[in-house]
């Protein structure tokens, strides 16, 4: 396991060297003057060329990338031209908003999938459910985004479809709202975080439940189908205890590299549920940030999805090899 | 002491395939005491799996099963009981062992914690895994199904199910996926923990002399319906119904006549079911006359305990003796041209992240037109893999392989459905060999037909698909796919192992014909020594990757110089060969 977690760790370091230099490709190709973007349209040309100079645009390219490099790994991901604020600070700052919508979205998603997949593969298969997961999953993002926030929120009232909390001027001190309610013993704010998270979570949550749904679904299918099943039942366990300790254990594998798969690319969805909902987490930060033309600003927030991305899948694995212990790390 | 351990009256299943139900099992009556082996045997698709799954009541739900009758155990009664009371029945009255063990355990949950669902204690669980003779049961408790070996687990499963102490277990097949040489040895422990805890026995099997190794008594099954049942050494010694005399004599053993073709049973031209009032076996029996066709032949007794379902059982010894007479090889004409040239095979494989595993240790060998040579050994003797070297299918690390002649081999498998595309006929995947010869449309059709019936399929099922065909035909059609351009070389990679034994002597005078015929090269892997000895020419002995003795089939046999040949030997089961011990 230690050397598991080790060999991953060294790994993590090769893909942000890769995805850094990539970043930094980018950014020196992208036809965006940084410090234009900085100084405004109207500053002197003086003002920008020693802005240049600050800022070691003039520098050669390996240089950059060198000096690029030893910021990165003290942290720092440069300056956002929008905010003015290093980007690492605001990463931290709407991180943790994004962070809480993403478990809710994978926690209800996970749920609906089991639901789903449970009813189809063990109770009884109904066309129905079936026609219903295709129909979801081939809604797009921001259509179903909208309709929630249409249905559930404009119309019915039901639930609130706008920021995170119905009070100003909160901050607690893990910055997820669900736990910092808790923590500072106000269940209140717990309560309206988790109704502000329910509709962009619930949108973020269709394509999880659809993918790991189905993939569970087929792979219980086929799992209650094996022999050991029969050995199970041949031995005269109860059903539950069968499904729980043979069947779900067994199938679990290929559901939860979808997971793993499927929270890693949510980023795309990310951008237009937090816009949708008024969420203010990286997603909306970087819709931000692209309609001022911040590029430093994406291109750190892409560097924190990318390690978020290897991470997700290193707990996949770890994950996996939990259920299976044929797996070995 | 003669207590009843099981009881079934009556018993009838329905089960339906695709929307159509048919009859499965139509009338079984059968008593078993408690600590009696009854064996039951009949070809696949008789209906004997069926009965094992009605007794534990786990037949599949999606077949919609219908069941009527009585099935007791112990006195408690399994037709139409409640889920809670089955459920009951299934963990302390009836255990069952299965066919092939290495998918029955779970794969991710420990053998100790997978033994303790049976309802035992650790320190019990550990006892059990050593009373079934495995070492170190505290190592192997902790393990994972996947670490042992199919004979390994086999036990497992043998001591989970006597751990529960049952009055009544099925072994259905509980050795066919098991080395030969490990079978004899789970069949003795199996009868030895039944005798030791009074435990009825309902084994199920294909073979009537392995039945009569294990068993008091015998009932033979077909199409649903005892067509004999009895003491199971009156039964090898004089059958009574023409069935259970084709099976008899249809088996081959390691004295069968080499000279000659086996006695089969005839073609399969009774797989479609038949219901009602006629006797099931109408279709294939050769003593059948008007009345098998209109009524039903009443299961009568035929003197002390001896019950059998025919009408004319008095002709069968007549038929037995006339039986014995079977049609001669054709004529061979070996020359001294080789077929295949093996030199100073070398394979390893890698067994994990640095080491590799040497599978095949240089091994020389020839094989001549009009020959064959039976390769023997055990699963990872690397006997597959030879063949599969021979076949150009994978390179060796060092050796030659050479065909003299040039074409390339061709590979009849084990799993013969699975060696033919499921979308395509059969008549378009073998004119997939005519298509480089470039002849008219008309020919092309004509060589597929003829290719057809020289494997014995009617030619009008060119235009079937593999699904439509059963397992021994599609066998044959590998067959004729291979032979249709006839190769210098025809590889077969135990193509009977999976086969009843009619089904399999079918296959054996069908391939020894061909390759006498084509003069055709030929190497046919198996575990069968019997099988080897009658096939082939020359046996090779293959043991962890060495040829350790190869030789004329007979003399391998009366002689084995090897021990692990004398250990193969032996291992063939004969009838009447009793295990079960004093």
């Amino acid at each position: 396991m230690a050397v598991y977690l080790l060999k991953r760790l060294l790994g993590l370091v090769v893909v942000l060297m890769v995805m850094s230099f990539i970043v930094f490709c980018l950014q020196s190709i992208i036809p965006a003057d940084p410090a234009r973007a900085m100084a405004g349209p109207s500053a002197p040309e003086e003002t920008i060329q020693k802005l240049r100079e600050d800022m070691g645009l003039n520098d050669p390219l390996l240089v950059q990338y060198g000096n690029f490099v030893m910021r990165l790994a003290e942290g720092d991901l440069g300056t956002s031209v929008r905010t003015r604020q290093p980007i690492a600070a605001d990463v931290l700052r709407y991180g943790p908003a994004s962070l809480e919508l993403i478990i809710a979205a994978m926690l209800l998603g996970s749920l609906l999938a089991f639901a789903f997949a449970f009813l189809q593969s063990i109770v009884r298969r109904s066309d129905g459910i079936r026609v219903l997961m295709l129909g979801l999953g081939s809604v797009p993002i921001f259509l179903s985004a909208l309709l929630l926030a249409y249905f559930l929120w404009f119309k019915l009232g039901w639930f609130p479809g706008n920021g995170r909390l119905d009070i100003r001027r909160f901050s607690g001190p893990t910055g997820f709202f669900v736990l910092d309610g808790l923590l500072l013993g106000r269940p209140d704010i717990s309560l309206s975080a988790l109704r502000h998270l329910a509709l962009p979570a619930l949108a973020l949550s269709v394509p999880i439940a659809v993918s790991v749904g189905r993939s569970l679904n087929s792979s219980l299918i086929d799992v209650m189908r094996q022999p050991y099943i029969r050995t199970a039942r041949g031995k005269g366990l109860s059903a539950s205890g069968i499904f729980l300790r043979h069947g779900l254990r067994n199938a679990a594998s290929a559901p939860l590299a979808m997971l793993g798969l499927q929270v890693g690319l949510l980023f795309g969805n990310l951008l237009i549920v937090e816009r949708v909902f008024a969420w203010p987490g990286l997603g909306l930060y970087t819709v931000q940030s692209f309609a001022t033309s911040d590029l430093p600003a994406v291109l750190g927030v892409a560097l924190v999805f990318g390690a978020f991305y290897i991470t997700v899948t290193m707990l996949v694995e770890i994950a996996q090899s939990l259920a299976d212990p044929r797996i070995a790390l | 002491m003669c207590e009843e351990a099981l009881s079934i009256h009556g018993l009838h299943v329905r089960l339906s395939r695709d929307g159509r139900a048919s009859t499965v099992l139509d009338g079984i009556d059968l008593r078993l005491t408690a600590g009696e082996v009854v064996a039951l045997v009949g070809e696949s698709g008789s209906g004997k799996s069926t009965i094992g799954l009605a007794l534990q009541g786990l037949l599949p739900a999606e077949s919609l099963p219908e069941i009527n009758g009585s099935i007791r155990i112990s006195g408690q009664e399994v037709v139409g009981a409640k889920p809670a009371a089955l459920r009951q029945v299934r963990r302390s009255l009836i255990r069952s062992v299965p066919q092939d063990p290495m998918g029955a355990l779970n794969p991710t949950m420990t053998i100790g914690r997978q033994m303790q669902e049976s309802g035992i204690e650790r320190t019990e669980a550990l006892e059990w895994l050593e009373r079934v003779g495995l070492p170190d049961p505290q190592r192997i408790a902790a393990d994972l199904p996947h670490r042992l070996s199919g004979g390994q687990r086999q036990r497992v499963l043998i001591a989970m199910s006597m751990a529960a102490k049952p009055r009544v277990l099925i072994a259905d097949e509980p050795t066919t996926a098991l080395d030969v040489t490990v079978q004899a040895q789970i069949l003795k422990l199996l009868a030895d923990l039944a005798r030791e805890q009074d435990t009825a026995i309902l084994f199920i099997t294909h073979d009537l002399a392995v039945a009569s190794q294990l068993s008091d008594r015998v009932m033979v099954l077909f199409g649903g319906r005892i067509m004999e049942l009895g003491d199971t050494q009156s039964v090898v010694d004089a059958p009574a119904h023409p069935y259970a005399a084709g099976l008899l004599s249809a088996r081959f053993d390691l004295t069968s006549d080499r000279d000659r073709q086996l006695a089969t049973l005839s073609a399969e031209a009774g797989s479609e079911k038949l219901e009602g009032a006629q006797c099931n076996y109408a279709a294939r029996c050769p003593l059948a006359t008007s009345i098998c066709t209109q009524r039903r032949p009443d299961f009568a007794k035929r003197g002390e305990n001896r019950l059998v379902a025919c009408f004319n059982s008095d002709r069968v010894p007549e038929l037995l003796s006339s039986r014995r007479e079977t049609p001669a090889w054709p004529h061979a004409s070996p020359g001294e041209v080789d077929a295949l040239e093996l030199f100073a095979i070398r394979k390893s494989f890698a067994s994990g992240k640095r080491t590799r595993t040497e599978v095949l240790s240089g091994i020389n060998l020839k094989i001549r037109l009009g020959e064959c040579v039976a390769l023997v050994g055990e699963s990872g003797s690397g006997k597959s893999t030879l063949l599969r070297i021979a076949a150009g299918l994978v390179t060796p690390d060092e050796g030659d392989v050479s065909w003299p002649g040039g074409d390339l081999p061709q590979v009849v498998f084990q799993d013969a459905s699975a060696a033919l595309t499921p979308w395509l006929t059969i008549g378009e995947q073998i004119r997939d060999r005519l298509r480089p010869l470039r002849l008219p449309k008309a020919e092309q059709n004509a060589r597929i037909a003829e290719a057809l019936e020289l494997v014995g399929i009617d030619p009008a099922l060119s235009s079937a698909l593999p699904a439509e065909l059963s397992g021994g035909q599609c066998q044959r059609v590998t067959v004729a796919r291979a032979v249709v351009v006839p190769p210098r070389l025809l590889l077969c990679d135990e193509p009977i192992s999976a086969m009843d034994v009619s089904l399999a002597a079918q296959t054996l005078n069908l391939l020894g014909t061909l390759r006498r015929q084509m003069n055709m090269g030929m190497l046919f892997v198996t575990h069968d020594l019997a099988a080897a000895r009658l096939i082939a020419d020359r046996i090779a002995v293959l043991d962890k990757g060495n040829l350790v003795e190869i030789g004329e089939p007979d003399q391998i046999i009366s002689a084995p110089a090897h021990t692990y040949t004398k250990s193969l030997v032996s291992a063939v089961p004969r009838i009447g060969a009793s295990i079960k011990g004093a």
